[in-house]
């Protein structure tokens, strides 16, 4: 009865429906911390229960894909909040589109002639190229580049805690700490975490972390696929 | 309903326009932008799609979470660069940050 259950594909659907729940009561109840998404909670638990049952990730993913599906809708649903920032940037677009083009793609360059370097794997340096971009969007690039996947979007949402954690201290720190620059950088190099990062600084903050990601996010799939 | 037919109908055309053309750019990303110059021309967003994106979007990581679990087929990948990995990540945000918020800055803090 049990083994049957763990090979039932909709089993799968519905324990990450529940483990993504779950990451978000415990979100809410430690105060929306940026520190702890709720998709992070979703992927460890889901993993631990499939490594403790020893189950296998393709039976998984036969349950895993009805909503993996939806990715490709949410991908195209990002141009509700673009076409909203447009209206905004109109005031400063020269400096905003220098700054995230030139941010992001410092960061970027940075991480894969590293992990070129030091690690020298061409679909770890290729998947590294995607750190920079919110997951919905990494997840799919990487697929088309030839990167790792999975492997994008665990570098994405490590990228995205180490971005909120380090950059509000660094940007004081160093005196670039306008609400504006703060926001911007934190939607460029921490996407989506930055972005709840950035709402609990302010308001101003988090308009511009949203706006700011959207952008790298649309600017990033348009220009990699012709660099990498 | 017509939310979610919108946003197929401009992922469906970004997917053929990728097929057709072979383009390196995925289809989903090309139904965005066909979508936001649709969006461009028409002015404002329609009420369908907007009520679709304030549904779907606080959903978007759940969608993630399949593709994400596949970490655990990668094992023996973070074991060897597990450490180098979480190093570049994190010395990488440095030099992006600060390039990015001298360039908002450029010319003295922005006021409001």
């Amino acid at each position: 009865m049990i083994d049957t259950l763990l090979h039932l594909p909709l089993f799968w659907a519905l324990l990450t429906i529940a483990a993504f729940t779950l990451g978000q009561q415990v979100y809410k109840a430690l105060g929306n911390t940026a520190f702890l998404p709720p998709i992070l909670t979703g992927i460890v638990l889901v993993s631990v229960v499939l490594e403790t049952t020893g189950i296998s990730f393709d039976t998984y993913i036969e349950g895993g894909q009805y909503l993996h599906l939806m990715l490709g809708p949410v991908v195209v649903m990002l141009a509700v909040p673009l076409y909203q920032f447009i209206h905004v940037m109109k005031k400063e677009w020269l400096r905003i589109s220098l700054a995230i083009s030139l941010g992001s793609g410092t960061t970027v360059a940075v991480a894969a002639v590293l992990a070129h370097v030091w690690i020298g794997d061409d679909a770890i340096t290729i998947t590294m190229t995607t750190k920079s971009v919110t997951t919905p969007v990494a997840v799919t690039l990487s697929e088309q580049l030839g990167g790792i996947s999975a492997l994008a979007s665990a570098f994405v949402i490590i990228t995205g805690v180490f971005g909120a954690l380090m950059i509000p201290p660094l940007l004081r720190a160093t005196r670039l700490d306008a609400p504006q620059s703060v926001g911007l950088t934190l939607g460029v190099c921490a996407h989506a975490v930055g972005t709840s990062r950035a709402l609990e600084l302010g308001t101003q903050q988090a308009a511009y972390s949203a706006m700011a990601m959207t952008l790298t996010a649309t600017l990033h799939a348009l220009l990699l696929p012709w660099l990498v | 309903m017509t939310g979610l037919l919108i946003l197929l109908f401009f992922l469906v055309a970004g997917t053929l326009l990728q097929l057709e053309y072979t383009l390196p750019v995925p289809g989903s990303i090309i139904g965005m932008l066909l979508l936001l110059m649709f969006l461009m021309l028409r002015g404002r967003t329609p009420e369908p799609l907007a009520q679709i994106s304030r549904t779907l979007s606080p959903l978007l990581p759940l969608f993630i979470i399949p593709v994400s679990v596949g970490i655990i087929t990668q094992k023996s990948l973070l074991a060897d660069n597990g450490v180098a990995l979480l190093v570049i990540l994190a010395i990488s945000l440095i030099p992006g940050a600060l390039v990015c918020a001298a360039i908002m800055q450029m010319g003295g803090k922005p006021r409001d």
